[in-house]
């Protein structure tokens, strides 16, 4: 670990102004990402400001949503009662994230911002784009179980550990985003990139800017929603791949739906050529099937990884069935 | 002297661990813990490479750093530059090689640990990266494969030899498997303390298995003679045989010695992980033939492990699984090889089970396809073939004392079997109703104790794909050093009045590593004593060796030492008393003072293993334990919930019962970890899980309720009639629960662990 300064911010915008006027500063949150990586010599910042106790850890009701602060602990989200009302997948996807003594110190907004996961992101004696741009890829021909089946690029095919992303990026999450030239929100969606060429960079968010909210829009539906997670061990450990989904059915027919991978991608990955094969169709499992399938038509699984095609399509097929039968 | 009372709290007792309520509570204090005033911290530097020449070091820039006061490299060791607990084949600090990732290239004392870890980085080493050896198959078998060393790759290659080779068989199956490289994981990191002496010697605190095998290693290292090196031992947080080799002993010594300030080392979580020995990996190719009724006619196997880099413990661990390669069966005709190989992989040694894991895993997959080729159930194909008192090993060596391996069986299969499943069986989708509720299911739903199914709270199912399975396991582990290893361990008894109560103090060098033989040698003092108030002193080197930790056998070999010596004091007093009639002990004590006796306890002695035939009685004991494993399986997404773990073990004469099914759960667990979680995940020598965050040990969640039946049928040779017992569940748990995933999926999985992909993807392709 090398030396570094830490500074307490008193609210946002100078939390916003101390990252924005120091190159190698940093945001700290609940510290359970960054520190580990300055641990293992990953990340260097020279500054923390520390965003942890900022008045931004409210959970707000809105017009039929909620606004989420950045600052609220995973456990109490987990635990709002309107969240586990109106949006159950997240509270699942929440509580099968981490372990409970993590779920207790991270933020929303931390929660969001992990950086993607590849063992050799990890290892600094071995070459990685993500961590020093244009050393390579130590995953190409190397142990790629964990790492990704769509959206990939030659230089990084890491993923996104999130289980709290899939489920917000399902739900239409939105982000309002305070930085250097003022406030904006963009979709969650929106806010994660693929790699491309680029793969050090995870978002889109510039340096200095801080994530304040998440806001969740009014989905009633999502009241029939579930996150599944298939993981190598019953508690603390990553998805192999894991499943958001809302479902709204009329009838035998899917009225509306809204679908999320993890562990497949260097996001989280909404499934919309799936929903758009699912809406107005039957609710059936030979159309989930064949929704998923749809999806994983782009798949391009590496050589330690083509599992995640079958076991993503059967975790989806699991998901919507059930929440088809919960609505009969 | 007069009949005491029988104290409570003697051998047979659950007596409480003097450390139990310390560890619980966050209070007992670790190596790690250790502090002395003006210490300094020590740091290792570690070749990043599995495979390199050193072409230079430069010390230069880490010795200019504030705060350093020491860099030291291979030319400063004071003495001999190889170590090793078999052969010295070690390399103390690299010298013009490394040979795998995480060696030792340098060490540093600062006055700050994060000092000294950048002091460690500041060091510049040039290297030069060669190929890596990294398959073990060719290490072993393939002349062509480069050396890791110059004397060759095969570390010991033990033949078995018995009958002749197979013909007569009716039915023959044959499989090959496979077997990853799992960790001891234990909770508390390489940790010690060296303080420099005035006599130029060093005093090192260090959590360990073998103070004095650690001595041995240590004082030639540093060129003192072995009087000059004391140690004693500190906090053991778990050890497992990953502390049986040395780690920060000899460096954290020469750094004491060269500042002439005491120096503490403590690995971190991920340092840990290249700073022990692993499980060897396994493979293993075999072939069984039967009669048409399932009774053995022949075995025939190849098993190469990899040994990684240096030898460590690798040729004692071949020397199990060519010895118990067959697993506890009758049969003729045995044509068995056993390899261990160096490669630049990490270096294999100890693990719980030492050799006779692999192989046990393999040779009951074995058992299973047989009994289905022969149309028996798995407990009929073992019971049929099940050794017992008077059979003889493929060794030639003859069980002669009970092992009564068909009763277990049959009381294993005997014990009922868990409640049904939490979930609509097979074909019903549809939850719920009031037989779901009155099982206790949570949720608004009606639906089923995701705690209770494949994926846990991942609610990966709410049981539609879940499949059941049973399975069986058998296992055969030798307790105590084999292969005429003088095995032995000394205890010094002293009786005296203490504020006027009797009360004796037992010291021995033995290391407790949590599995609690500090309770069970004041056990054996108050039953062999009569006294209630029994101290065990700390554990050093300024008494005669105990012998390892490990092997199962400190309750045995310690355990002997301690009675033997309660008896001759013992016989002192009764002698005193017998002069001096009418006296109780304490009168006795106050009359005559202390009285203090010192004894070494050996077991029967053993023999190699004739090299060329794999002949000779190299056992002392052998222990059997049996599991059954009930598991439920999402066939869909490959997921497994171990429902319950049962096991039948025969330990001889239990000593504590509390402490021994604690043994027999952990053991049982590490057994399931192995089958479904734990491996170090490496390529091309490289570790790349070393965290706990990525390695995979089971939880709370993983870890099934087990029912235990412990049977004792006394061992006439053992003090007490006692068998070992803290090995011998980590055996035939793996393969139990191997079985029963196979059984309710139909696969053939020939290697552990399991891994979701390896069921969900055969069923959907």
């Amino acid at each position: 670990m090398i030396p570094f300064e830490y500074l307490r911010a008193g609210d946002p915008a100078e939390a916003v102004a101390a990252v924005a006027g120091r190159p190698g500063a940093a945001f700290l949150g609940g510290g359970t990402n960054l520190v580990d990586h300055m641990k293992l010599g990953v990340a260097g910042p020279d500054l923390l400001v520390d965003v942890s106790r900022l008045p931004l850890d409210r959970v707000e009701e809105t017009a039929g949503g909620l606004r989420i602060g950045a600052a609220v602990r995973n456990s109490d989200l987990a635990a709002h009662p309107l969240v586990r009302e109106r949006y159950p997948v997240l509270a699942r996807a929440l509580l099968s994230g981490a372990s409970g003594q993590l779920r207790n110190v991270a933020t929303t907004a931390g929660n969001l911002l992990q950086r993607t996961r590849c063992p050799y992101f990890q290892d600094v004696t071995t070459p990685c784009n993500k961590r020093v741009p244009g050393s390579g890829c130590s995953a190409a021909g190397g142990y790629t179980r964990y790492h990704a089946i769509l959206g990939a690029s030659e230089h990084c095919v890491a993923t996104h550990p999130s289980d709290m992303a899939v489920a917000m990026v399902a739900l239409d999450a939105v982000v309002a985003v305070l930085g250097p030239g003022g406030a904006r929100t963009l979709p969650l969606a929106e806010l994660y990139r693929l790699p491309g060429d680029a793969p050090q960079r995870d978002t889109v968010l510039e340096h200095g800017d801080l994530i304040i909210a998440v806001e969740l829009p009014h989905l009633p539906f999502a009241r029939r929603s579930a996150y599944r997670k298939v993981r190598d061990r019953a508690s603390f450990s990553f998805a192999l791949v894991s499943v958001a989904a809302a479902l709204d059915l009329d009838g035998g027919l899917v009225r509306d739906v809204r679908l999320a991978l993890g562990g497949v991608a260097h996001k989280p990955w909404r499934a919309t050529r799936a929903e758009a094969e699912l809406r107005g169709g039957p609710a059936t499992e030979d159309a989930f099937r064949r929704a998923a399938e749809a999806e994983l038509a782009a798949a391009r699984p590496l050589p330690g990884n083509a599992f995640k095609v079958a076991m993503t399509r059967n975790a989806v097929v699991a998901t919507l069935r059930a929440l088809a039968e919960e609505g009969r | 002297m007069k009949t005491e009372t029988r104290t409570s709290l003697g051998v047979g007792a659950s007596a409480p661990r003097p450390d139990g309520a310390l560890k619980v509570a966050g209070a007992f204090a670790y190596a790690s813990d250790l502090w002395l005033d003006g210490m300094l911290w020590g740091a290792t530097l570690r070749s990043p490479h599995p495979s390199a020449w050193i072409r230079s070091i430069d010390v230069g820039p880490a010795l200019a750093l504030p705060g350093v006061f020491a860099v030291l490299t291979h030319e400063d060791v004071p003495g001999a530059k190889f170590y090793g607990l078999e052969h010295a084949d070690q390399p103390v600090l690299a010298v013009d090689q490394v040979r795998y990732q995480g060696e030792p290239v340098a060490i540093v004392a600062a006055d700050h640990p994060e000092t000294a870890r950048r002091a460690a980085a500041a060091v510049v080493v040039e290297y030069e990266v060669r190929a890596a050896v990294t398959d073990a198959r060719r290490a072993a078998l393939d002349p062509a494969c480069p050396l890791v060393h110059p004397g060759g790759n095969v570390v010991r290659h033990q033949p078995v030899r018995a009958g002749s080779a197979g013909s007569g068989a009716e039915v023959v199956v044959t499989g090959e498997y496979e077997v990853g490289m799992q960790d001891q994981a234990f909770l508390g990191p390489e940790a010690g303390l060296a303080v420099p002496a005035d006599d130029g010697g060093v005093d090192l605190y260090v959590a360990t298995q073998w103070l004095h095998v650690d001595r041995d290693q240590i004082a030639p290292c540093l060129a003192l003679p072995e009087d000059k090196v004391r140690l004693t031992l500190a906090g053991v947080g778990g050890a497992f045989g990953a502390r049986e080799d040395l780690s920060m002993q000899i460096h954290a010594s020469m750094l004491a010695l060269r500042t002439g300030r005491p120096v503490k080392i403590v690995y971190g979580r991920e340092e840990s992980f290249f700073g022990h020995v692993h499980r060897h990996p396994a493979w293993m190719r075999y072939e069984h033939g039967a009669t048409a009724d399932g009774r053995l006619v022949y075995v025939k196997a190849e098993i190469v492990l990899d040994g990684g880099a240096y030898c460590s413990s690798s040729p004692a661990v071949v020397g199990n699984a060519a010895s118990l390669g067959v697993g506890p069966y009758e049969v003729e005709n045995v044509w068995i090889d056993a390899y261990a190989a160096y490669t630049n992989n990490p270096p294999c040694g100890a693990m719980r089970g030492f050799g006779a894991v692999q192989a046990c895993y393999a040779y009951e997959s074995q058992m299973d396809r047989l009994a289905a080729a022969c149309g028996l159930s798995p407990v009929e194909i073992r019971v049929r073939n099940a050794v017992s008192q008077g059979s003889r090993l493929a060794t030639g060596q003859v069980i002669d004392s009970p092992a009564p391996l068909a009763a277990m069986l049959g009381e294993l299969a005997a014990m009922p079997l868990p409640g049904p499943p939490a979930y609509a069986p097979s074909g019903s989708r549809r939850q719920g109703g009031s037989g779901a509720r009155a099982r206790g299911m949570i949720g608004t739903r009606e639906e089923p104790d995701p705690r209770r199914l494949p994926g846990g709270v991942g609610r990966t199912t709410r049981g539609e794909g879940v499949r059941r399975g049973v399975g069986y396991g058998v296992g055969i582990k030798n307790i105590c050093f084999s292969e005429g290893f003088d095995d032995y361990s000394t205890a010094r008894v002293r009786v005296e009045l203490l504020g006027g109560e009797p009360h004796a103090l037992v010291h021995t060098a033995a290391a407790e590593v949590g599995q609690g033989l500090v309770a069970v040698q004041a056990q054996i003092a108050r039953t062999e004593l009569g006294v209630d108030r029994v101290t065990v002193a700390p554990a050093d080197t300024s008494v005669g060796s105990a012998g390892s930790s490990s092997a199962s056998r400190q309750s045995y070999v310690t355990g002997g030492a301690v009675k033997a010596a309660c008896e001759a004091v013992r016989r002192r007093l009764e002698a005193l008393a017998a002069a001096d009639p009418g006296l109780s002990l304490g009168e006795l004590l106050d009359r005559y003072g202390p009285v203090e006796e010192t004894r070494e306890y050996r077991h029967r002695p053993t023999v190699p293993l004739d090299p060329v035939t794999g002949q000779g009685d190299s056992h002392t004991q052998l222990a059997l334990c049996v599991h059954r494993a009930v598991v439920d399986v999402d066939v869909e997404l490959g997921l497994v919930k171990v429902v319950e773990l049962a096991a039948v073990q025969d330990v001889g004469r239990i000593l504590n019962p509390l402490a021994l099914e604690g043994q027999i759960h952990g053991g049982s667990a590490q057994g399931l970890g192995l089958a479904l979680l734990e491996e170090i995940q490496m390529r091309d020598g490289r570790v790349l899980n070393p965290s706990f965050t990525d390695y995979l040990i089971p939880t709370i969640l993983d870890m099934p309720p087990m029912r235990l039946s412990i049977l004792e049928n006394p061992d006439p040779n053992a003090p007490y009639g006692l068998r070992g017992a803290g090995e011998p569940p980590t055996l035939s748990s793996t393969p139990a629960v191997a079985a029963a995933v196979r059984a309710a999926t139909g696969l053939a999985l020939p290697r552990v662990p399991i891994r979701p992909e390896d069921i969900a993807l055969a069923h959907t392709g």
